[in-house]
């Protein structure tokens, strides 16, 4: 039996009876149970875990845990969040009424990747390669729509590069809010005809809890 | 709640390039050899690709020594370098392992 | 899931459920040069072209 788990949250009355609540530093893990030989990279089970996070964010806010982590005890668990509890506690506490969107639009003019034999030193190729990364740009017409149609919804917002193919626009909005993202989304379709992009909501605390973005 | 926008284009950016990763592989030894090779490096290309993806967010992250992003640059060199090399034993190019998926994506 | 579910749909759920979230740590960390870089699921990873795959293969 191994436990793969899903979220971190406050409270077991968040997690219960939709998965397992699992009681580690201060924090409560929601995880669901399986056999140890159950390979994780099945497509059923990934959608069951998907399907159980949906239903637990409709419950309440979490901070969502990469998918593949398993854990067979409750210390396994409590050494793997290690000293990250403080800090995600209080993003729990802070964010309880909020949720996360997502806004992806292609990269307007994505560029080449860098040519490794141009460089004489592997910090200068890792540089270039970061460099190329976040030089993936959006229209500025984009941004400015972006901006006031959907950021202006939000609490925080970030544009965050994760490829060189594609820009998004993670936020931080009030659960109440929610409902009014579809009509923002129509408006920045008139305002943007021709540019494609997807937007989508609610999600659990991922970009905001994520240390490498802060 | 999912809205999207000009979805023809986005899906011409998800546009999925023939498997990369053979779904039968033949029994005639050549073809076999051949396709086991591109299974193989389609593998270790997928792995590289986020390794350097993995590379790039500890760069966002900017809490790395200078040492340290001398060697995740030159182990990048070095894996493209023997990606290379291991392409070039079997004969397969890179659209052979080329597995483009557009902007929303798991990986690259 | 619903069974109408695009594929592009489907693919935004699991680019939230494999790349997203928190890292706890100390799992499968892959070192390359000795700096330890994030989780690498290898088993996740060919997960994600597999179930890709199968999505765009519904599609044709």
């Amino acid at each position: 039996m191994k436990s793969i788990a899903i979220g971190m949250h406050l409270r077991a009355e968040d997690v219960q009876p939709l998965a397992k609540a699992v009681s580690a530093s201060n924090l409560i893990v929601s995880a669901i149970d399986v056999d140890d030989d159950q390979p994780l990279s099945d497509r059923d089970l990934m959608l069951r875990v998907a399907d159980i996070r949906a239903h637990l964010l409709e419950r309440a806010t979490f901070i969502a845990v990469r998918y593949g982590f398993t854990f067979r005890s409750t210390s396994e668990a409590e050494g793997k969040i290690g000293s990250n509890a403080p800090r995600w506690r209080k993003l729990l506490e802070e964010n309880r009424t909020r949720v996360e969107l997502t806004l992806k639009v292609p990269a307007a003019s994505p560029l080449p990747k860098p040519d490794r034999h141009a460089f004489n030193s592997g910090a200068d190729y890792m540089r270039a390669l970061h460099a190329a990364k976040n030089a993936a740009g959006v229209d500025e017409v984009f941004k400015r729509a972006a901006g006031q149609h959907i950021a202006s919804l939000c609490v925080e917002n970030r544009w965050l590069t994760r490829d060189s193919s594609s820009v998004e626009l993670a936020g931080l909005i009030e659960r109440d809010r929610v409902p009014s993202l579809a009509a923002a989304g129509e408006s920045l379709k008139r305002a943007c005809p021709d540019v494609p992009f997807l937007l989508s909501a609610p999600w659990p605390l991922e970009v905001f809890a994520d240390v490498d973005h802060e | 709640m999912l809205i999207t926008n000009e979805e023809e284009a986005l899906r011409q950016q998800l546009s999925f390039t023939e498997s990369t990763i053979p779904e039968r592989i033949s029994a005639d030894p050549e073809a076999l050899e051949n396709g086991l090779a591109r299974l193989v490096l389609s593998i270790i290309e997928l792995v590289r690709r986020l390794l350097e993806k993995q590379a790039l967010r500890r760069m966002d992250g900017g809490n790395l020594t200078e040492e340290e992003i001398e060697r995740l640059g030159t182990s990048l060199m070095k894996l493209e370098e023997k990606m290379t090399e291991m392409k070039a034993a079997f004969g397969l190019e890179d659209d052979d392992l080329n597995l483009s998926l557009g902007p929303i994506k798991t990986l690259e | 899931m619903a069974e109408q579910e695009t594929d592009i749909s489907l693919l935004e759920t699991l680019d939230h459920l494999l790349d997203r979230g928190v890292v706890i740590a100390g799992e499968a960390v892959i070192s390359i040069g000795d700096v330890d870089l994030l989780y690498l699921g290898l088993s996740i990873v060919l997960a994600n072209v597999d179930a890709i795959i199968r999505t765009s293969n519904k599609r044709r």
